[in-house]
């Protein structure tokens, strides 16, 4: 049974906490008097970083767990503080002494520790990597994060629905739209609507678009970091082209605001030609690529995930599909109505990453092709309902899930779990065998999210 | 490859959109006239993000797209702080970030300015003020200019550090 999320509530006198399996649920109801629970971490390895959080955010005691070390909360951070709770109010908090962080490290002789980060050399988002080194060869690898905690969770407490999607959109900029499509379903189903056929087209037409920005931006990156330039050179054009599209459509580069309940036009005989001219360019892209034997010689059998282990780590999206998984949000009536086909590889390495998202953009450009149709529906909504409610969506990183309680008409509880935070989880698994010159290419192959995964 | 040569050398330079172009040429002789006079050449970029949704990072990478070319201006990103003539900040200031960019500010050479990139860390982003955030950057950092916007693109981002390079 396949873990997706674990969490905690707070509800005046106890604790709830949440366990999402694929098809069940399970909660627990913990007295605040005695806030200790049992970890899942021995059958689900991925559960820690979940019940590490909670045990930041609100205090909860993790009895048998291998790994109590803080996960949210950083050296500054006060470590009596849990800002999760309902009673926790203060808007600024002051650093604390510096405590220490207890890394995971392989020693003896001749092993040496390299810490990366958290400011990286490149253009990208913070996050700490810890290796053990035995010369070139990587030995063991710690992913820390949580550098980007901006405490979202806590900030759209208090708000209305409405008022929480600007926040909401913006938590990962490369999933702008997979975020809004997920708080899309709640809000239909808070209000009790059912979605007309044409909103959920024009908006799964966009999510498409905004799959194909981030795995083309990707396909450009993978090959530069194996010295490759002229790939990115390619590939930056087309999601630099794709990217005006999305502006031209939505009015912002990014999606920002585009999932709405307006009818909006658009031109399909246009946009028809736009997705063939793409679909051609791809074609060229990937007829080029596959022909660069040392470029492969990089990708093959780097950074390999094995299918038992990306079961074991409850990995999902892209890193899952590459290693053999079926797994994907989009496998249901609507989408293979249009055209939708699961791509997997079974490697599980750079190079099965990497034509996974290949075969994914041609998937994409056929599913936009499906979707283009003129017609319009209104919808009016009614009152959003108290309740708890929780949706899914497959973003271009992998399946996200949110769930959001609603009392009084405004948000209870926020909780989302970024693809991210599953896969960032069997990173290290990728590391062993391999050199640390090779970390960089591994790391981009999966792509994850630094903000979404550290809210 | 052949076919790759081939398609580049049909393809020449990327002039998609003439207003645009003329435009975004005017800025770029601008550009390279002032980063000639004042820093020798090149201007230095340390990016620093300290909490940002990814987007600004996304459309710094944008600039080095055949498109924008941002390195043909003798303006280039550089891997190190110690390498930098400016800091540009892109993010709301987390409570776990801040001491690693002050630590990344101490580490660049003297003369020294910082830019703050989109709306974050100046607080102007949809996000509210809490436990988390340090934000706005000026109680921490001396920022000499601020480019606008939720993300600011490629172009205003250009815009943004040739009015930088006015100022100074």
């Amino acid at each position: 049974m396949r873990l997706i999320a674990r969490y905690a509530k707070d509800r005046g006198n106890d604790f709830e906490i949440v366990t999402i399996y694929e098809h069940e649920v399970h909660k627990e109801a913990v007295p605040k008097a005695d806030p200790a629970i049992k970890t899942l971490a021995k059958e689900h390895p991925s559960a820690i970083w979940f019940e590490r959080k909670m045990s930041d955010d609100f205090g909860i005691i993790i009895k048998d767990a291998f790994d109590k070390r803080p996960l949210v909360h950083q050296e500054r951070f006060p470590h009596t503080v849990y800002p999760m709770l309902k009673d926790f109010k203060e808007d600024v908090l002051e650093f604390a002494e510096y405590i220490p962080y207890k890394y995971e490290a392989i020693r003896g002789d001749g092993i040496f520790q390299v810490s990366v980060g958290p400011i990286h050399a490149g253009i990208i988002e913070p996050g700490h990597f810890h290796f053990s080194q035995a010369g070139e060869g990587i030995l063991h690898q710690e992913v820390r994060h949580f550098y980007k905690y901006r405490g979202i969770e806590k900030m759209l407490e208090g708000k209305t629905l409405f008022d929480a999607k600007l926040i909401i959109e913006r938590i990962s900029g490369n999933e702008s739209i997979a975020y809004q499509i997920a708080w899309r379903d709640i809000l239909f189903s808070a209000c009790g609507n059912e979605l007309p056929l044409s909103l959920r087209k024009r908006h799964a037409f966009l999510l498409e678009l905004e799959r194909i920005i981030h795995h083309v931006t990707d396909l450009g990156f993978i090959p530069n970091d194996a010295g490759f330039g002229a790939a990115l050179a390619y590939a930056s054009k087309l999601s630099e082209e794709a990217r005006r599209k999305m502006k031209e459509l939505t009015g912002h580069r990014f999606g920002f605001g585009a999932i709405d309940l307006e009818n909006i036009f658009y031109d399909t005989a246009s946009l028809h030609e736009w997705l063939a001219e793409l679909e051609e360019n791809i074609i060229f892209f990937e007829d080029w690529i596959i022909d660069i034997p040392s470029l492969w010689d990089r990708f093959d059998t780097t950074g390999i995930l094995k299918t038992e282990k990306a079961v074991k780590y409850d990995t999902v999206g892209v890193v899952a599909r590459a290693s053999g998984i079926m797994l994907d949000r989009r496998a249901e009536p609507f989408y293979l109505e249009h055209g939708f086909e699961m791509v997997t590889e079974i490697n599980g390495d750079v190079g099965a990453r990497y034509k996974v998202r290949m075969n994914e953009v041609k998937n994409s450009i056929k599913i936009m092709q499906h979707l283009l149709v003129d017609n319009t529906a209104e919808v009016e909504l009614n009152k959003v309902k108290d309740g708890e409610y929780m949706s899914f969506v497959e973003s271009s990183i992998g399946e996200l899930f949110m769930a959001i309680d609603i009392k009084d008409g405004r948000i209870n509880r926020f909780f989302v779990r970024d693809p991210s935070f599953m896969n960032w989880q069997a990173l290290h698994l990728m590391m062993p065998n391999n050199i640390i010159a090779d970390f960089p290419l591994i790391n981009k192959s999966c792509d994850l999210s630094y903000a979404g995964n550290d809210l | 490859m052949i076919k790759f040569w081939k398609k580049r050398i049909k393809l020449g330079t990327l002039t998609e959109d003439l207003e645009f172009d003329t435009q975004l040429n005017e800025i770029q002789k601008e550009i390279k006239d002032h980063v000639h006079k004042k820093f020798a050449g090149s201007l230095a970029i340390r990016m620093v993000d300290s909490g940002s949704c990814n987007a600004c990072e996304a459309e710094c990478n944008a600039l080095s797209n055949p498109y924008y070319d941002l390195e043909r201006l003798g303006i280039y990103f550089v891997a190190s702080p110690r390498h930098a003539d400016v800091m540009l900040l892109s993010g709301i200031m987390t409570f776990n970030m801040t001491p690693h960019v002050l630590e990344a500010y101490k580490q660049i050479p003297e003369p020294k300015w910082v830019i703050t990139l989109g709306d974050c860390p100046a607080m102007q982003a949809p996000f509210d003020k809490n436990f988390a955030i340090k934000s706005p950057a000026e109680e921490h950092l001396p920022v000499a200019h601020h480019i606008a916007g939720c993300p600011p693109d490629p172009k205003e981002i250009i815009k943004g550090i040739l009015s930088f390079l006015r100022k100074i």
